[in-house]
């Protein structure tokens, strides 16, 4: 069975059709890449599987279950979870607030009012886990919003990662940054998703071919094609909408 | 803080607390008295306006409920426990929050504060023209204000104690200060934060957005009661302007902008310059509202984080300067 199936996904926005029909599967485990040109419907795809919109028509199943319209929070309780192309932390939350949420989340502390928070060892200690797991140990109690670039976006990859979800839905996690940036996040994404399963937009190639064991093709709302990447590679069809644009 | 330092500030606080009555006399135990009142229902709006993000016009009518209740329910229930009086002011103001979340939690930014104007003066319009329960432009004065009455020690009359009310209302006061402060110490303090920061990712954690707004708000609203209630009991008198008017819902505005907004005692400091400046103008001029309203104008312009903003901005520069400091006189 699929992690994650969509069935017949058709989306509109008054009137502009932006997803029409698409089945899109993942597997269990694996790291599914969606890649298109720029108005593809990639974002609009992500956006309806995490709960933003409602679809105009068509299913999501996420374990074999209709999670078609359930809000953010109760799709993020049923296990998945998802990363923004634009930056999204908690601004003026140090990167241990901002992390310590995704393991609030993480464990279902989510009412509790009882209990002093810096009493809660275990949730300290595993915060600082992941910290120095994604090399922000240093940066623990400055605002997110005054790290670096490349350490904000790894702060905002990990909020979707920290909370352990099985499956995590990155989108353009490699947007706005340089070479050595990317290079870095994609070996972090690597060492984070170990036995999970990853969708992911991505527009850096380099990063999408290094990491995904499957890539699905998206061009005006529809999928024209999926398969490993060397199919994608070989794939006619592909290479005219999208891939011949670009030099890899 | 450590844990020592932090009980030994405890301490001081309340032997400083104790002495007032004492050293001062009863006009400045009453002056005292309105400021930590006022306190208590800034602190509860700032843990909405500063620590949530949600700007409500309208706090008063927590406040204002809590007043009325208490007074009606002491002037109709003869008998009534001191404490139970406290408690039915509180418990009205929690249950109009309850009954209001529903709707308030779905909105934010200008529409929340702008539903709370308008809630607060229906209350207000309410509390004038429903003349037989709540008095109109009189209000309820002069109702019965019960002893306090501790099972086993004795009772402790309050009426015309202006020393013995001073305790049992700065002892409340305080209970209600203490339990706002490790509200914004718990996990749920944190998510309040995270509502503040990003609503749109608190909900794709995992966290219940609008529940979780409905908590804090009605927490808010019990404590805005606690100062409301106590306020009816220490005049002996509740009326629409004094406990439901508009201004009544912006002194918390003005007092945590003046102190510092987001910060734990911001309003605290606020409030105690608000009523400082108060009472010195009012020395001196009718107009005290003019000279108060210049100094919000002063702080809007140069402070827009407030007192304690500055405070932190200097410490931070001096913090930076001292190793410069430091290096110079090597060199020297």
């Amino acid at each position: 069975m699929s992690i994650l199936e969509t069935k017949g996904l058709a989306h509109d926005f008054g009137g502009l059709q932006v997803l029409c029909g698409v089945d899109l599967r993942v597997e269990q485990g694996e790291r599914h890449a969606i890649i298109g040109p720029n108005g593809a419907g990639k974002t609009t795809l992500f956006n309806i599987i995490t709960g933003t919109y409602r679809p105009s028509a068509g299913k999501v199943y996420f374990k074999g279950r209709d999670v078609t319209g359930l809000a953010p929070h109760a799709l993020s309780r049923l296990g998945i979870g998802r990363s923004f192309q634009i930056t999204s932390t908690f601004g003026r939350l140090t990167a241990f607030q901002n992390i310590r949420l995704a393991v609030l989340a993480r464990r279902g502390i989510r009412f509790n009012a009882l209990r002093s928070i810096d009493a809660m060892d275990d949730v300290t200690k595993e915060t600082d886990a992941v910290l120095a797991r994604i090399n922000l140990g240093a940066e623990r109690d400055r605002a997110a919003s005054a790290l670096s670039y490349g350490k904000h976006r790894a702060l905002e990859i990990s909020l979707a990662l920290a909370s352990d979800q099985e499956l995590v839905l990155l989108d353009e996690f490699a947007a706005g940054m340089s070479r050595d940036e990317t290079h870095d996040a994609v070996e972090l994404i690597r060492r984070l998703t170990e036995g999970r399963t990853v969708v992911l937009i991505e527009h850096d190639m380099d990063a999408v071919f290094s990491l995904a064991d499957r890539i699905t093709v998206l061009h005006r709302g529809e999928i024209l094609a999926t398969g490993t990447p060397a199919e994608i590679r070989a794939n006619e069809a592909v290479k005219e909408a999208y891939l011949g644009e670009m030099e890899f | 803080m450590s844990a020592t330092q932090r009980r030994l500030a405890c301490v001081v606080t309340a032997f400083a607390l104790a002495a007032i009555p004492p050293l001062f006399g009863p006009y400045y135990t009453n002056l005292f008295l309105t400021f930590a009142i006022f306190s208590v229902f800034s602190v509860s709006l700032n843990l909405l306006l500063g620590y949530t993000g949600l700007f409500s016009f309208g706090h008063a009518m927590f406040f204002g409920t809590g007043a009325y209740a208490t007074a009606l329910a002491l002037k109709h229930v003869s008998g009534l426990p001191l404490l139970a009086a406290v408690g039915i002011g509180v418990a009205a103001a929690a249950l109009l929050a309850l009954v209001l979340c529903p709707i308030v939690v779905r909105v934010s930014g200008t529409a929340f504060a702008m539903l709370h104007l308008a809630f607060s003066q229906m209350m207000y319009v309410l509390a004038l023209k429903l003349h037989n329960i709540t008095g109109g432009e009189d209000g309820i004065g002069n109702f019965p204000i019960p002893a306090l009455t501790i099972p086993g020690v004795g009772s402790v009359p309050m009426k015309d104690e202006p020393a013995n009310f001073y305790y049992f209302a700065i002892a409340l006061l305080a209970l209600s200060l203490w339990l706002m402060w490790f509200f914004t110490r718990t996990p749920l303090g944190q998510v309040q934060l995270a509502i503040r920061e990003n609503a749109r990712r608190t909900d794709y954690l995992g966290f219940r957005v609008a529940q979780t707004k409905a908590v804090i708000y009605v927490f808010a609203a019990a404590n805005a009661g606690v100062a409301g209630s106590l306020y009816g009991l220490f005049h002996d008198l509740v009326s629409a302007d004094g406990a439901l008017g508009a201004l009544v819902s912006f002194a918390p505005i003005i007092n945590i902008m003046i102190g510092g907004i987001g910060t734990f005692l911001g309003p605290v400091l606020g409030t105690a310059i608000f009523e400082l400046i108060e009472e010195l103008a009012s020395r001196y001029t009718e107009h005290v509202e003019l000279v108060i309203g210049l100094l919000l104008v002063v702080v809007i312009m140069y402070a827009p984080m407030g007192v304690l903003g500055v405070a932190r901005m200097l410490r931070q520069k001096w913090r930076r300067d001292a190793p410069a400091a430091g290096a110079l006189q090597k060199t020297s």
